[in-house]
């Protein structure tokens, strides 16, 4: 019965890795990513994603399940069952693809869908006959699946230990231009590590990144670094600070979590260095959007309240900043001052521009405090449109510069120092790592506190927040407040990153974006933030060929996050909690009722009364 | 002297239902009073109204001669009249100390200011907000200390849910409990268990309590006074034994008699 249970499981699966397949197909990754060297010259990334997909889809297939009321893992058997079952599947629903695509003849279809060319017809039959090249495509699809299934019959630690070396080694592939370039500034030969006729890694170097990223896990790097790094809990800083300085364990952790920390910074410091000023490009604009994920987050993702309209926060802190510091508005008779202006420095409008963005959240706040969830991110929504078509309107142009822009805006000099934040995007960099600490700290300190325990409150149950004391009117215009001025201030760099604005920046996919990132990284939780904005901001600025499937790979991402791991990638507890929550207190209840069963017979309540 | 809390002809109607029609009653201070009354009697609609949930459509609740009516929950709760409700309700996700320092927020009052900054007077309030918790907690003994106040309320067993909702209460440091069905769902035990915290809460905390409750060996144990009502009107008044033997609250909970 458990067997079938499980090979039921992998026939959707596998014809799902089919499915997603014949997609990468159709978009075009798949000819697009074969002159994508990994390693070697041979293993390219259109591969990986093809076999990739097909093993994914196998492991996914080969989950322990709940089946009648037990969790059953998969044996080695069954695995390897349900793999080359989903494998099979996958095989099948490719190889009828190509079948019909050859059936119709590849002309026709191409006058339809672009991206099915002979190039990728060849690349899928590896270039031999249809028949022969599909034969041999299914069993390397099978046996990538069946690798999948097994890789679950294998103990965590190594299944880890795989997982993550071959990760690392497709990471490390992809950054080709990144990582050598970081190499020659520091005078390291790398000629083992990267080819320089295919420009992925060498063999040897695949060999080395596994091994590293291997050893890593296995001597448990990550458990001992999240260990270093975690903030002492409540309790022990309560009474573990004096109590017990005896103990030697916390000293030495807490010497461990220093250099951790210095090495960190360390790090950062000489980062833009390292990578050169196209990657610190990258960098700043990852940490414009970790603002306004750590601003959003603070709305979302500590208060509750779904603001689907968060670019307005962005245009205000770009706008704001334009014209109180000389930007001019571009006509057609050259530059013109805007109708309301000034000219001060970067330094003195900022705390004018974070002020006001903290004025308009508590205003858009204060229209709907009433409205709850769905209501609440549609009128949301409609805020986000409503700055969107104030700064780019012809009316306000005179003020904002209409559909043309801004140009000119400051450069945001610190008087006496030679830095260049507009010109030298590694100058850049350091002014946006300035306010996304800033902004941790500030986010880090409202959690721990009064405020921090009032939005929770809020977030878990509005009312009865409020019949124990919680103003929640003065919460939530708090959250909208400082939410709303931590996402000016990432407006207000990007205005200066850039020099000039034009109303196309500031769509409503800013807001999809930044919900994105704390979506992906984990609502509420700070590393998850970073960990969000670097994944969907960095790496597709990183790797230049995956731009224009950024949003294909943004909606993936999403719906893989949301069926695999609704938590988010680096979860914050409560809400790890909360996704768990229905499971657990339907166990707790079923428990008690039982006990409680056991323990006593009913006694009619008010029994005396009557008598 | 006048009462702690007078509530005086209070109506409320849900479309045709008069859940209150002019009912009236007084509680003075250090005074356990209990309401009983049928389902439906509109005992629940008292609290409701009483701490802001509801807005009375007739009458007037005054609280140390201050009228609650068009005050926001918040205000109620600072004012010193703290409730649990009928069917717990926590914030399941925080832990159980966390809930606990909830109940502290409106003697609290530190800002953004503080919090970011960490001030000297944020730390000493945090401090004392984190005692005064526990010690709610620790009014119900060994049942909410130690290690489970790091853990999350919904991991509690259902009667410890309730004592947590109780001490949470206690934590907004009330002149006046209202607790709606303490009982519900406890075995006999912890039922008796909880008779005497209730009697405690007045004798060491000086708090005046208002409790619905239809367990009767409850009602009978902790008294001053019992409140009988039935479709939104008090019918009875008195100690236990006179309101238990009164014609109305027998015909109330076991119908009326057949007559002839």
């Amino acid at each position: 019965m458990n067997r079938s249970g499980l090979l039921a499981g992998a026939i959707p699966a596998g014809a799902i890795g089919g499915v997603a397949i014949v997609y990468l197909c159709l978009v075009g990754m798949v000819e697009k990513f074969e002159t994508l060297d990994v390693v070697g010259g041979s293993v390219t990334f259109n591969w990986i994603l093809l076999l990739g997909t097909a093993c994914m889809a196998a492991y996914v297939a080969v989950r322990p399940r709940v089946i009648g009321g037990r969790r059953v893992s998969a044996d080695r058997a069954a695995a390897l069952a349900s793999g080359a079952v989903s494998g099979l599947l996958t095989a099948a629903v490719t190889g009828a693809a190509i079948g019909l695509g050859n059936l119709i003849g590849i002309d026709a279809v191409r006058s339809v869908l672009r991206s099915v060319s002979p190039v990728l017809m060849g690349i899928l039959t590896l270039h031999m006959n249809a028949w022969v090249g599909t034969a041999l495509l299914s069993a390397l699809l099978i046996a990538a699946a069946v690798a999948g299934g097994l890789l679950r019959t294998l103990g965590s630690l190594p299944r880890r230990v795989l997982v993550i070396g071959a990760v690392a080694v497709v990471v490390m592939g992809l950054l080709q231009r990144i990582v050598p370039t970081a190499l020659d500034q520091l005078n390291v030969g790398r000629d083992w590590l990267y080819g320089r006729v295919n420009l992925g890694l060498t063999t040897l170097g695949a060999a080395v990144v596994f091994a590293v990223a291997a050893l890593a896990i296995w001597f448990g790097l990550g458990e001992r670094l999240r260990v270093v790094f975690r903030p002492p809990a409540a309790s022990e800083r309560a009474d573990g600070e004096e109590a017990h300085p005896q103990e030697a364990g916390i000293g030495s952790r807490r010497m461990g979590t220093v250099v951790a920390w210095l090495v960190v910074a360390g790090l950062l410091l000489v980062l833009p260095y390292l990578v050169g000023p196209v990657v610190s490009r990258i960098l700043g604009t990852v940490g414009i959007f970790l603002l306004l994920g750590l601003g959003l987050n603070i709305v979302v993702g500590y208060a509750g309240l779904l603001d689907l309209g968060y670019v307005a926060f962005f245009s205000v802190g770009a706008y704001f900043m334009a014209i109180l510091t000389g930007g001019q508005r571009v006509t057609f008779k050259g530059f013109q001052p805007p109708a309301f202006g000034a000219n001060l420095s970067f330094w003195v409008a900022l705390p004018i521009v974070v002020a006001a963005a903290a004025l308009i959240g508590a205003l858009i706040g204060a229209p709907v405090l009433r409205l709850r969830g769905d209501y609440l991110a549609i009128v949301t929504l409609g805020f986000g449109e409503i700055a969107r078509v104030v700064f780019g309107s012809t009316w306000a142009e005179g003020l904002f510069g209409g559909a043309p822009g801004m140009s000119a805006i400051t450069k945001a000099p610190i008087p006496g120092v030679g830095f260049q934040f507009q010109d030298d995007p590694r100058h850049f960099y350091y002014l946006a790592l300035l306010f996304c600490l800033l902004a941790m700290y500030v986010s880090w300190r409202l959690q721990d506190s009064r405020i921090g325990r009032a939005w929770n409150a809020m977030r878990e149950d509005e009312q009865v927040a409020d019949a124990m004391g919680i103003s929640t009117i003065r919460y939530k215009l708090l959250a909208f407040a400082i939410g709303g001025a931590v996402g000016s201030i990432g407006g207000a760099l990007f205005a200066v990153s850039l020099g000039s604005l034009t109303i196309k920046s500031f769509q409503i996919l800013v807001s999809i974006t930044a919900l994105a990132v704390i979506i992906l990284g984990g609502l509420g939780s700070i590393p998850g933030v970073v960990l969000g904005a670097l994944v969907l901001i960095g790496l597709p600025g990183v790797l230049s060929q995956f731009e224009e499937y950024r949003l294909l790979i943004y909606g993936g991402a999403l719906i893989a996050i949301m069926l695999l791991r609704p938590q988010g990638l680096v979860p914050n507890v409560r809400r790890m909690r909360e996704l768990r929550e229905d499971e657990r207190s339907q166990d707790q209840w079923a428990k008690d009722a039982v006990a409680e069963d056991l323990e006593n017979a009913p006694e009619p309540a008010g029994g005396e009364l009557e008598a | 002297m006048t009462a702690l809390l007078e509530v005086r002809d209070l109506s409320k109607h849900f479309g045709g239902l008069y859940a209150l029609n002019e009912l009236s009653f007084a509680v003075d201070e250090h005074e356990i009073v209990s309401i009983i009354g049928p389902n439906g009697a509109g005992k629940s609609t008292v609290f409701n109204v009483m701490t802001g949930l509801y807005r009375p459509d007739g009458g007037d609740i005054v609280f140390r001669g201050e009228s609650l009516l068009n005050r926001a929950p918040s205000q109620i709760v600072r004012l010193g009249i703290a409730r649990t409700f009928q069917n717990v309700k926590l914030f399941p996700n925080m832990t159980v100390l966390e809930n606990a320092m909830v109940g502290q927020h409106c003697r609290s009052r530190s800002g953004v200011f503080g919090a970011v900054f960490r001030t000297p007077a944020q730390r000493r309030e945090e401090q004392r907000v984190r005692e005064r918790a526990v010690g709610a907690l620790g009014f119900f003994g060994s049942r909410l200390a130690g290690y489970r106040q790091d853990q999350p309320a919904f991991v509690l067993s259902y009667a410890n849910r309730r004592r947590l909702e109780m001490a949470r209460a206690l934590a907004t440091e009330p002149t006046l409990l209202l607790l709606d069905e303490p009982t519900a769902g406890m075995n006999p035990r912890e039922t008796l268990e909880l008779r005497d915290h209730i009697v405690r809460m007045r004798d060491e905390l000086g708090v005046t309590i208002l409790v619905i409750e239809h367990d009767m060996r409850v009602v009978k144990g902790v008294s001053d006074r019992v409140i009988a009502c039935d479709y939104g009107q008090k019918i009875a008044e008195g100690t236990y034994e006179h309101v238990a033997n009164d014609q109305h609250v027998i015909e109330a909970y076991l119908g009326t008699k057949a007559t002839g």
